[in-house]
């Protein structure tokens, strides 16, 4: 490597760090104020305007809390956790273009890379989760583990199904691939396949079960505090935006779809803008599941991954390959991706009973049960 | 609908309304308290004779379920001036309002209307023992919501402290009364 | 890690001994249940309570009837209205004291009200027990309404020592019809929010339906009460069974579940926040001027005796059991608090659920501590 290669990717390397960090504060307190409106709540309000800096002051709270390490915990393992959960988070971003020329190294499996690298983040979780010599850690640490590997295959399958239709791993050939109609359209399906299995991967709600508070209090982070902890909130913060940005990617074309009619360094700047946009877009979907659901359980977790995303997956893969091998238009693949979406969405719906079997609750007048107490005159128990 | 997405539309729903909380110090979105709002215990303070209402009598502190305040009860010199009919007035009273439950039975029970539920509320206090408040401060809290309400007494006839005009003779007999007492 | 070895039953699993609570954040208060897991499943559930005895019931022979009032507001504080009433009744009962029926109507009035607000707050910490963070805003919200109600009229939002021995403090406000008016129609809007959101949702119906069931006479068995007893088939409501104050005149539903599972429990309760709505519009209408209060000593001294009452909380079946000496202070005050029998079902509920499940059910059976641990 030239000395010029080792400054340009030092430089780099800086950069998107500073990148990350500000897009982590912005999205801290995006989701506070999106979630306070969701509640009817008007969220941070003190520090700065309508509380903008409210995630700087959150920054120097953490960074000055004391850092407590438990008198059981596995040291070494222990605060390696962090870092071995942020690497990755921080690493998939190399090779993620925010448009065609603002990219630190393109390559042509850039897909490949991406979702080889995601994968890794499980391994920090679980380090934190043992290392921190705590029941709720533990438990959470391998929910995780079994939670992040069960979504892994549907959110590849889904991401392959894509690679499929654009004939390339490299993102930029993709989101060059959707210039005239977005993935979005052509693929319904797959999007709900990449958006929920990106949901789980990202481990928030409704699929937060390995951090979840009012179970795992926490999970594996449950131990840490002060810098450390600050360290896996970046890290999940910033799998939060690498995974709105991989959906804007592969399903909403980029900064194309449509394009930005200007040339030059305009057009840089306004298609990273276009990008933006549309990946906060994405990010505001997040939080708003986040304010709606509850949380599955963790069987019921496992069974909507294997049983549901995965055969869709597949099917969605089959379908993607039976439509370019025999030529087919591409709507047909839209009208048959949408049936398999609404096929879905009613298997989601009748699992757990419908119609009749749904409400079980009935409204007996008072007046009945009177007549009924009287008449027995018991003391009016009706074991049936 | 399937539920799932309906759940979406209700908050979404929502995020569209205003939001029905309020920024807390703001006095002007403040949420002001209801006229019969029980906040701390005060004592009322009676202009006309320029001296509480309360005698020290202690009722209230013997009735109060949690022991929160305490009085000292003294000879009024206004009454030996003849400026007062109250023959005893409270010297030292204290509440503290940090054990106080806010039931309002001190209030039942005074005979004096001398004790009133405030809309003081505010708990906060920069001193430990801030929450222990004296004679002065209770008179304070209680003049702010005479102002603020027009308190009057619910008994004046009884309870008023102005002397009544009675035949002179008389006046001394009570007045004598008192003090050989 | 410290594992530990389960002799008895168990003998050929490691089981791990979770201590959920009393830190724990989805225990409602300082409850503290010791659960051992095989892997997410629950083998055994233990229970342990008392973090919060406050020795009411002793504190209350040290008292007179009317501060007593203020020991049972801190009972159950999510419904202290009910509670207030729960004892009142029964020293009124001692006494033989007729009630004026204005006061009756104020009473009854505010109580539904009083359940509503319990319920809005059970809904809210149900939906975060089952991972919804939004719920308990909602539910906050109608419960603060209802509070700025009684603020208005009791003069406090939560500890009222509203409904003294022999009737209530005070007359209602005058505008009171017309604020609760205004309340009434945006508790029903409210209400029919807080449904929509959670009750068709397929994830909090697969959280709830079937989870922690529990037939009807074993429930009666275990002594369950008030809504969770209803949601498992039983129709029985104090209310209609005993009816007490002037319950017997009005005209609603009692909400009754078939499995006596989580999303029964849930929505039965839902249910009943609408049928305490026509209650108290019922109560409204038959509300007439009159006196607020019989006519009593300040110093309530019942004769010797004793008595007992059974009042419907909104957590079920409260009741009072009092000795009187005949003096002003009673001899023994022993209460019969509903969240402290539903509790004991818990371990029954709790066998071979999920984790995840235990925050679950412990939220829909809905126990306040202060009531447990009294």
């Amino acid at each position: 490597m030239s000395p010029v290669e080792a400054l340009y990717y030092g430089l780099a390397a800086l950069g998107l760090m500073a990148f990350l960090s500000v897009m982590v504060l912005a999205l801290t307190w995006g989701e506070r104020k999106a979630l306070a409106r969701i509640q009817m709540r008007m969220g941070p309000m003190r520090v700065g305007l309508h509380g903008t800096l409210q995630p700087v002051a959150d920054v120097m709270k953490l960074v000055l809390k004391e850092d407590i390490l438990p008198s059981w915990a596995d040291r070494r393992i222990y605060w390696a956790a962090p870092l071995a959960v942020f690497v990755p988070a921080f690493l998939v971003w190399v090779t993620i273009p925010v448009s065609r020329d603002v990219v630190i190294r393109n390559m042509d499996v850039g897909l490949f890379y991406v979702v080889a690298i995601t994968a890794l983040s499980v391994l920090g979780l679980v380090m934190a989760g043992w290392g921190s010599a705590n029941k709720y850690a533990i438990l959470g640490g391998l929910r995780a583990a079994g939670q992040l590997i069960s979504y892994e295959v549907p959110f590849i399958m889904a991401a392959l199904a894509v690679a499929m239709l654009s004939q390339s791993l490299d993102l930029t050939e993709i989101v060059d691939g959707q210039a005239v109609f977005a993935n979005a359209l052509v693929q319904p399906l797959g999007l709900f396949l990449f958006f929920t299995a990106g949901l789980a991967e990202l481990g928030r709600t409704p699929f937060d079960i390995h951090h979840a508070e009012s179970e795992v209090v926490g999970g594996p982070f449950v131990e840490y505090s002060g810098a450390h902890w600050a360290v896996f909130f970046l890290a999940e913060y910033v799998n939060t935006f690498t995974i709105a940005a991989l959906t804007v990617l592969l399903f909403f074309g980029g900064w194309r779809w449509p394009d930005v009619p200007f040339d030059g360094g305009v057009h840089t700047a306004l298609s990273v803008l276009w990008f933006m946009v549309k990946t906060y877009a994405v990010i505001l979907v997040i939080f708003w599941v986040r304010g709606t659901y509850p949380r599955l359980r963790i069987d019921q977790l496992m069974a909507f991954g294997w049983k549901l995303l995965v055969p869709l997956s597949f099917a969605n893969i089959v379908l993607t390959g039976v439509v370019l091998f025999y030529g087919w238009p591409l709507w047909t693949l839209t009208v048959l991706s949408l049936g398999l979406l609404g096929g879905a969405f009613y298997l989601i719906s009748i699992l757990p009973g419908r119609g009749p079997s749904r409400m079980t609750v009935a409204v007996r007048p008072a007046r009945d049960l009177r007549t009924r107490a009287a008449g027995s005159s018991a003391s009016g128990v009706d074991s049936r | 609908m399937i539920g799932f997405l309906d759940s979406l539309l209700v908050t979404v729903r929502t995020a569209l309304r205003r939001p029905v909380t309020a920024q807390y110090p703001d006095p002007s979105k403040r949420q002001p308290v209801a006229e019969g709002f029980m906040g701390f215990p005060a004592l009322t303070w009676d202009e006309d004779v320029r001296e509480p209402y309360c005698t020290g009598c202690m009722v209230c502190v013997r009735d109060c379920p949690t022991q929160c305040m305490s009085a000292v009860m003294d000879d009024n010199p206004k009454h030996a001036e003849g400026a007062s009919r109250r023959r005893k007035i409270v010297r030292e009273f204290e509440i503290n309002l940090g054990r106080c439950i806010l039931c309002g039975i001190c209030v039942d029970v005074c005979n004096f209307d001398a004790i009133e539920m405030s809309h003081e509320h505010e708990l906060s206090k920069y001193e430990r023992n801030g929450n222990r408040v004296d004679l002065t401060r209770l008179l304070e809290m209680g003049r702010a919501y005479q102002r603020e309400t027009g308190w009057g007494p619910s008994q004046p006839k009884k309870n008023s402290g102005v002397p009544v005009e009675k035949p002179a003779g008389e006046r001394e007999k009570s007045a004598g009364g008192a003090a050989g007492r | 890690m410290q594992f530990q070895q389960q002799p008895a039953q168990q003998a050929d699993s490691l089981d791990l001994m979770v201590n959920m609570g009393p830190q724990h954040p989805s225990t409602h208060g300082v409850f503290r249940l010791v659960i051992w897991i095989d892997g997410e499943r629950i083998v055994r559930a233990e229970p342990h309570i008392g973090y919060l005895h406050r020795g009411s019931e002793k504190l209350c022979e040290g008292e007179q009837y009317g501060q007593i009032i203020t020991l049972f507001d801190r009972l159950d504080y999510v419904s202290n209205l009910n509670c207030e009433l729960a004892f009142c009744l029964t020293v009124e009962k001692l006494m033989g004291l007729e009630v004026p029926d204005r006061a009756s109507c104020i009473r009854v009035v505010l109580c539904e009200l009083n359940r509503i607000a319990s319920h809005m707050l059970f809904y809210g910490v149900f939906g975060l027990d089952a991972g919804a963070m939004t719920p308990i805003l909602y539910g906050f919200r109608e419960r603060e309404r209802v509070q700025s109600l009684f603020e208005r009229v009791t003069g406090a939002r939560m500890m009222h020592n509203y409904i003294r021995v022999g009737g209530v403090k005070e007359d209602l406000p005058s505008d009171f019809a017309e604020r609760l008016g205004e309340l009434t129609a945006l508790l029903r809007a409210g209400i029919d929010e807080c449904d929509e959101l959670l009750t068709n949702n397929e994830l909090f119906l697969s959280r709830t339906k079937g989870v922690g069931a529990i037939g009807g006479s074993e429930g009666v068995d275990y002594g369950l009460s008030g809504p969770s007893l209803r949601a498992a088939g039983v129709a029985e409501d104090v209310r209609v069974s005993e009816p007490y104050s002037i319950y017997d005149r009005f005209d609603y539903g009692i909400p009754v579940g078939t499995y006596g599972d989580c999303f029964d429990r849930y929505y039965v309760r839902m249910e009943e926040m609408r049928q305490s709505l026509r209650i108290v519009d019922q109560a409204m209408e038959q509300m007439e001027p009159g006196p607020v209060s019989a006519k009593v000593r300040r110093i309530a001294r019942p004769p010797k005796g004793e008595a007992y009452l059974r009042t419907e909380s909104p957590r079920g079946d409260f009741g009072v059991y009092l000795v009187s000496d005949g003096s002003d202070k009673p001899y023994r005050v022993k209460v019969r608090a509903p969240s402290f029998a539903n509790l004991q079902a818990l371990q029954r509920l709790l066998r071979g659920a999920y984790v995840a499940d235990a925050v679950v059910i412990l939220g829909s059976i809905d126990i306040v501590l202060g009531e447990v641990d009294r």
